[in-house]
């Protein structure tokens, strides 16, 4: 009996001291971890009452972010997100806040890019950072932004909103290394009043080039008529650049490829390529494309000739939309959103010839976290995982769909959410962004005001959800760590063709010198396919 | 050497050696290693003993073979360096030359002139060539002569092949390295005995005379500083190559030095080489040092070394 109750006081004290045991370590771990459960407030809470708990009042993050004037809700967003998470704390009682120290925006992506790849190792780079998706196997290889694919899991009803196509891009190696941002298409412009002066009828013209009907070798007739009619000074103009991938979207319109799956490779269509040289070889011969466009200046040069009618064609940006109705390229001033819909039709890049299928092309910007986000805060060893769940909230929040609608409006990319794409066409949501009746962070508003006044309208709305077909169109440019490398080739030969230095032919060999130089690109380039034979331009 | 010098010697030596030491030899040793290192992205703890032995080498060496634009780099080095080290160092002599024979005042305001290329940021410097050899009409000099009616169309000066782009890239780091050479060479006129100046003056010497038969002779020293230094950072030099090439106004091919070849090799498409850009920087030294020992031999350092007779 004695020894029964001796068992028993063991078995209590072990029972007390186990429980005490592992109560604690659930304490310990409660308060530095917390699992994300999918309900966005519950979870901001959670995490809110773990920082308070260790002793953090505030919260340190920046954010970078890069692209063209219209387009600062690519840190604005950071800001407006911190500012409703921190709304939910002060709701809640919970003494924690989100402050954004720095909000980084500069023009060049690929500027931005190289800055942050710098660096990021030092432990200098933003916690947020948005850029092209065609950086993010690098930095995701190289351990330099979050793999956010377990988070993910918990928010999939807010994944299962972005268009598909778009997560895809934002993942690497079957992870999920951000979230989408923004995207776009590349439309083909035309201006309205030199059509209708050569006789050309854009009714239903978007249409015939969905068909494949209206190729290539009709924009070369029609700008070859605008030209000799004197009608213009140039059939065409384009982009300039390796940086912006326009152009490759000829190897697609001439039904190439420039990536292997299987393979993983770079892929060098030599057909396709030659097609594409061979166009603007071509153009520039015939004086319909100014065969020193590649140096031309965007600002006194590109803009100002395509809006003040200069050219019949223009391959452009869907972000040129809003971005010729705050630019100064018009003679001085800016156009009004009216002008810019009387004066220019806009469709998807015509097939290459008959038989191949129209293209455009987008360039997702994706929403990274810093693999060391939250480092500037205290305690961060011990509270990382907190600090990097809060990051991944802010993302989330920043990806809220009026947030993601009014960058869209703002700045004329494609909103990335089926929710964003209904809201962009709601009038009075847009009449209360206009007023800038909305609930926003002061300094959102204060620094989006004035682009807001100079873009949000009906128009640009309406242009909006007129474009959003083109992305079942659209093709990507490679998210491959060589094809910088290869796209810079591309840009060199393109000079080449046009100033006529060099044959398409040649060019073609000059590119497939220029990968076979370099071992390493080389080894990631498959070379296929040959020069065609009697292949002619214009067709029929 | 008694134990006592040897002290004394290490006393005042060792700043120098330990200056040499961190930021000389251990630079110069890192660099080396890297360049036989797998190094990319700014990723050290990953890659710094990734080590690959001579690969970077062979793949650098590789391109020079068989990179179809590799010989107008070569060729753009060897002239951009020769013709700009000349204009350098002989306008920098010129100009000093020049100032020496007005009045001071005049001199300063002259050579804070010639010193603004070297102090305007090299964005913005660059930026204002930009726009005065830019191809089309907004070019400044076409504009010009298209007003004055001397040509009717404009003229892609930086892409006139290679000498419309040799000519561009040469003026502008030209005008930048000139005012180098000119401070030099004022310094070292200002330690000139005026005495010599004066009493050649009283017998009659021209300017012409005084420059050629004393002023220079006793600038020798300066002249070899200045055309060792020049070559130098000339072979090395790229920000504003680097820009202009950027921007379009020169032609690539005709446009790129050796410099700013391996700096794009390494840096410029997107990847952030530093195994290869490191690589590069050790060929580039070792042309450096060769360079710079020939001009040293051409310049017969090594008599101008010689202890002075009959001074002792």
């Amino acid at each position: 009996m004695r020894s029964a109750a001796l068992w028993l006081v063991a078995l209590v004290v072990f029972g007390v001291v186990a429980s005490g045991c592992i109560g604690g370590e659930k304490a310990e771990k409660s308060s530095t971890e917390v699992q994300l459960t999918g309900d966005f407030t519950k979870d901001v809470i959670s995490i809110g009452k773990a920082l308070e708990q260790n002793g953090v009042k505030e919260v340190k993050f920046s954010a970078w972010g890069s692209g063209d004037p219209n387009s600062i809700m690519r840190v604005y967003g950071i800001v407006e997100a911190a500012r409703r998470i921190n709304k939910v704390w002060a709701d809640n009682g919970i003494n924690v806040k989100i402050v954004i120290t720095d909000t980084h925006y500069v023009a060049s992506f690929q500027d931005a890019y190289k800055e942050y790849l710098s660096k990021q190792p030092l432990g200098q780079a933003g916690d947020f950072f948005v850029n092209s998706y065609a950086f993010l196997p690098t930095l995701a290889d190289e351990g330099y932004i979050l793999d956010i694919t377990d988070y993910a899991k918990a928010y999939q009803s807010v994944i299962d909103d972005f268009y598909p196509s778009l997560i895809k891009a934002a993942e690497y190696n079957g992870k999920l290394y951000g979230l989408p941002q923004d995207t776009e298409a590349r439309p083909l412009y035309v201006r309205k009043d030199v059509a209708k002066k050569i006789g050309l009828d854009l009714n239903g013209l978007d249409e015939k080039v969905k068909k494949g009907e209206f190729t290539w070798s009709d924009v070369y007739y029609w700008a070859k008529k605008a030209k000799d009619e004197g009608v213009v000074e140039w059939g065409l103009i384009h982009r300039k650049g390796s940086a912006h991938p326009d152009l490759i979207q000829f190897i697609f319109a001439f039904g190439g490829e420039l990536y292997d799956e299987k393979t993983g490779k770079l892929v060098l269509d030599v057909p396709a390529v030659y097609k594409w040289l061979y166009v603007e070889w071509k153009f520039a011969r015939d004086g319909l494309l100014p065969k020193d466009i590649m140096s031309w200046d965007w600002a006194k040069q590109i803009h100002p000739t395509v809006v003040e009618g200069k050219t019949l064609f223009d391959i452009g940006g869907t972000w040129y939309w809003t971005e010729w109705q705050t630019k100064q390229y018009y003679h001085g001033r800016a156009l009004k959103p009216e002008e810019v819909k009387e004066w220019f039709y806009y469709t998807l890049f015509p097939a290459g010839e008959k038989g191949d299928k129209p293209v455009t092309l987008s360039q997702p910007f994706v929403w990274m976290i810093n693999s060391k986000a939250g480092q500037q805060n205290p305690k961060y060893d011990e509270l990382k995982n907190l600090y990097h769940e809060l990051a991944f909230l802010v993302v989330v929040k920043a990806s809220d769909p009026d947030i993601n609608a009014i960058h869209s409006v703002i700045s004329a990319h494609l909103p990335v959410r089926k929710e964003a794409a209904k809201l962009i066409k709601d009038e009075k949501w847009l009449n209360d962004l206009k007023n800038l009746n909305l609930d926003l962070d002061q300094k959102v508003k204060d620094n989006i005001k004035d682009i807001v006044k100079a873009t949000v309208n009906p128009i640009n709305a309406q242009f909006l959800a007129d474009v959003s077909y083109m992305l079942e169109y659209t093709h990507l440019a490679p998210a491959h760590p060589k094809y910088p490398a290869l796209a810079d080739i591309f840009k060199e030969a393109v000079d080449k063709v046009l100033r006529g230095e060099m044959t398409p032919e040649k060019a073609v060999d000059y590119i497939i010198q220029k990968v076979k130089a370099d071992p390493e690109l080389a080894q990631n380039v498959e070379i296929k396919g040959e020069v065609p034979k009697d292949w002619k331009f214009p067709q029929g | 050497m008694d134990r006592r010098k040897l002290r004394e010697l290490s006393f005042f030596l060792s700043p120098m050696l330990l200056m040499v030491f961190l930021f000389y030899l251990i630079p110069l040793v890192m660099t080396v290693y890297i360049s036989m290192t797998r190094m990319r992205n700014w990723n050290v703890e990953r890659y710094l003993t990734d080590f690959v032995g001579l690969y970077n080498y062979h793949r650098l060496f590789y391109m020079f073979q068989h990179d179809p634009t590799f010989k107008a780099v070569i060729m753009t080095t060897i002239i951009f360096v020769g013709i700009t080290l000349i204009i350098n160092v002989f306008g920098g002599l010129a100009l000093a030359l020049a100032t020496f024979f007005i009045d001071e005042k005049s001199a300063s305001f002259y050579r804070l002139l010639w010193l603004l290329p070297r102090m305007s940021p090299i964005a913005v410097y660059s930026l204002v060539w930009y726009y005065f050899f830019h191809g089309s009409e907004i070019g400044t000099l076409n504009s010009f002569l298209m007003h004055l009616g001397l040509i009717s169309q404009p003229i892609p000066w930086g892409q006139i092949v290679p000498w419309g782009a040799w000519s561009v890239i040469i003026f502008v780091n030209g005008l930048v390295g000139v005012s180098f050479g000119m401070v030099v060479f004022t310094s070292a006129l200002n330690q000139i005995p005026k005495e010599l100046v004066i009493a050649a003056r009283v017998d009659g010497a021209s300017s012409w005379q005084i420059s050629r038969r004393i002023l220079i002779p006793m600038m020798r020293w300066h002249l070899l500083y200045v055309l060792t230094w020049q070559f130098l950072s000339l072979l090395t030099t790229y920000p504003h190559l680097f820009l202009l090439v950027e921007w379009d106004l020169v032609n690539r091919d005709y446009g790129t030095t050796l410099a700013l070849y391996v700096f794009n090799t390494a840096f410029g498409r997107g990847e952030q080489d530093q195994g290869l850009a490191a690589a590069a920087a050790v060929i580039l030294s070792v042309i450096g040092i060769i360079g710079g020992f020939v001009t040293l031999k051409v310049l017969k350092f090594e008599r101008m070394m010689k202890k002075p007779r009959g001074d002792f």
